[in-house]
């Protein structure tokens, strides 16, 4: 009897205590705990946190980008050729893509032979790419103090991913040629600047899909008009008369319709500003074209284009022998 | 000799206590993780409101975004990586939509980096206030307008600054404001123009900055690339650089990197308004915060080019007209 009656107070003395205890303990949870005493020297300290950071790096490049394999894969077709600015805009062009899930670039060198620039960037790129190269036979190149608008730009080195992506397809079977069935071909120049949420809207193209391209043909923007879903003209201000008057980052094709027309391809030699369309054309008609971004109302892309540097010190430096080292990459 | 009833009866009442006191151990080893209040008072939490707001801000927009384009989302916030305080002034003309979303795709894939964005405007504009809303970046948003008489173009050369000074200015003042010096949060501070390019390297070379660092900037100057020069010690010496290398930092915005906590401990460091000439914009900040012993050079010992000054043409929109040819309604 006596025991009992001790263990009933005891036992409502402790489950008062622990109760106060427990209260006391989920509000400490709000709270910092300071944490000064935690005398590591510096050097562990700063390997601990080299450490975390690799790790944090990988998460970036193993995250749920890989995961994503059933969407329809997107090849970008990007010409690029040297000059100072190249290696800054592949740099950010590249930071873009990294967000694109199953995104396999596609990038051709307007050279004789791949430049150790672009071999070692696309190597340490982290992406899925094809490094290929073509180059642009004199007569259609454009010279020094050419106006931008003279020759057609990018067509050969263009033709030259079609020619690949029709011979890998020619050789993909069964699961990659599967895969292959819905996948999307776009056209991206070095120096544009492109939103993440194209690529969303360019995935899913049956066969030719279109939207709007800010800052191109002297407006703020360019885009096809859409009246019940469909394309019926195209607002632009300048020759609005072409078979396709819209940029070459203002639509994707279809893979299994660039597969299908093998003979489809960029006019080197045509006139300015009928380059897409020399392609377009043998490809689809106006009636076929799927709007997308909202049925053509939103901008998504943007037709930026990088300044020049001004050399004139480097070039006097380099009169004199004291250029800056051309080791250096830039 | 103890009856089994009293043996189970000291059990049941030790029980409790030593699970109190093991969860006890357990958070003097390691500090539970704060759950994210919103009302927080306190001059002590302050410097943790910071990155707390932003896990929750993260999170929501995260979700909200889930459903189109989850790749967005930057990297999980580190409680030990320091924090990259990244200043941009920005202001409205046709390029800035596409400037700031290159710069987002950028800026997305850099871990534990707090965002500031100063418009030079006289209130928040729509279309950055929803830009910076869509990224899911950690950013703090401001605004703050350059008069008319010290805008650059003109005017005299005393009289006007250089673009962007104020709202470089408010940042700093935000920071000063908003951080607790006394706090342990470890953080760097960079300027980075909109329209300049950044490699992710960059971001990892200056996170580590105890003072102040220091690496070359390409297209600058005139030249394929300026840099400060390093003698054997690995200390910097001087510029070179062609257009007046004898400026105490003859250095590019772009170029250097300022520990947050230099900047806290001296209050009245600012970038000078007046009678700054040009380039030396940058010296007028650093020459209060640090002499040249105190600089720390990156880049493979400023070697490595991981930065470069673009610039964006003017799109010329000679189509559009008096009037307008495109739809107004259609953000650019």
């Amino acid at each position: 009897m006596r025991m009992r009656l001790k263990l009933k107070t005891v036992f409502v003395l402790y489950f008062m205590v622990s109760l106060l205890g427990l209260i006391y303990a989920l509000m400490q949870l709000g709270q910092r705990c300071d944490c000064r005493d935690h005398d590591m020297s510096r050097d562990v300290q700063i390997s601990q946190l080299r450490g975390e950071l690799q790790k944090l790096q990988e998460h970036i490049k193993t995250s749920e980008l890989s995961k994503k394999n059933d969407v329809p894969k997107i090849f970008v077709i990007t010409p690029t050729y040297a000059r100072l600015v190249q290696k800054a805009e592949l740099t950010r062009l590249s930071h873009t893509f990294l967000h694109v899930p199953q995104l396999h670039w596609i990038v051709v060198e307007d050279a004789p032979q791949p430049t150790p620039l672009v071999t070692d960037f696309l190597a340490a790129s982290g992406l899925t790419y094809t490094h290929l190269h073509k180059l642009t036979p004199k007569d259609r190149k454009l010279q020094e103090g050419d106006p931008s608008w003279l020759k057609p730009r990018g067509a050969e080195q263009r033709n030259e991913g079609l020619r690949w992506l029709r011979e890998m397809g020619a050789a993909a079977k069964g699961k990659e040629a599967a895969g292959l069935e819905e996948a999307v071909v776009y056209f991206a120049d070095d120096d544009n600047t492109y939103s993440l949420q194209l690529f969303e809207e360019m995935r899913y193209t049956y066969r030719v899909s279109v939207w709007p391209v800010g800052l191109v043909g002297g407006m703020k923007f360019e885009r096809p008009v859409v009246e019940d879903g469909k394309v019926v003209r195209f607002h632009t201000g300048w020759r609005p008369n072409r078979p396709f008057p819209i940029d070459m980052a203002g639509f994707a094709v279809s893979l299994r319709l660039v597969l299908t027309n093998p003979q489809a391809r960029f006019d080197g030699d045509a006139q300015m500003g009928f380059l897409e369309s020399s392609f377009l054309q043998n490809l689809v008609t106006m009636d076929d074209l799927e709007p997308k971004a909202d049925l053509c109302t939103k901008v998504l892309v943007w037709h930026t284009r990088t300044e020049k540097p001004k050399m004139k010190r480097e070039d006097a430096l380099q009169k004199q022998g004291l250029g800056s080292d051309p080791d250096v990459e830039v | 000799m103890l009856k089994r009833r009293d043996v189970l009866a000291l059990f049941l009442i030790l029980l409790p206590w030593a699970l109190l006191v093991t969860l006890w151990h357990q958070r003097a080893v390691n500090p539970l993780i704060p759950v994210p209040k919103d009302n927080r008072t306190g001059a002590t939490r302050r410097g943790y409101r910071l990155h707390e707001s932003c896990i929750t801000e993260n999170k929501r927009n995260t979700k909200a975004t889930q459903m189109k384009y989850f790749h967005q989302r930057p990297p999980p916030w580190s409680d030990t990586l320091p924090t990259l305080h990244v200043i941009t002034p920005t202001y409205s003309r046709p390029v800035q939509k596409a400037e700031l979303t290159r710069l987002t795709n950028t800026l997305l894939h850099v871990p534990n980096l707090h965002w500031l964005v100063v418009e030079d405007s006289a209130q928040k504009t729509a279309l950055v206030s929803r830009l910076l809303e869509n990224t899911g970046l950690n950013y703090t948003h401001l605004n703050v307008e350059t008069p008319e008489n010290l805008r650059t173009q003109k005017k005299p050369r005393n009289v006007r600054i250089p673009r962007g000074t104020m709202q470089r200015n408010l940042a700093l003042r935000w920071l000063r404001e908003n951080i607790n010096p006394n706090s342990s949060h470890k953080g760097v501070v960079y300027f980075a123009d909109d329209d300049n390019t950044y490699s992710l390297e960059l971001f990892e070379e200056m996170r580590w900055t105890r003072k102040a660092s220091v690496w070359p900037v390409a297209f600058v100057g005139g030249l394929r690339y300026e840099s400060p020069k390093i003698n054997s010690q690995g200390k910097v010496f001087g510029w070179r650089t062609v257009f007046d290398p004898r400026r105490p930092f003859a250095i590019d915005m772009a170029g250097f990197a300022l520990n947050l906590q230099l900047i806290l401990s001296k209050p009245q460091a600012y970038f000078k308004l007046k009678g700054v000439k040009g380039g030396y914009q940058e010296s007028s900040l650093l020459q209060d915060l640090v002499t040249l012993r105190d600089l720390e050079p990156k880049a493979a010992n400023c070697t490595k080019i991981l930065v470069w000054h673009t610039r964006t043409e003017r799109p010329l929109l000679v189509n559009e007209g008096k009037k307008g040819f495109t739809s107004g309604n259609v953000e650019v």
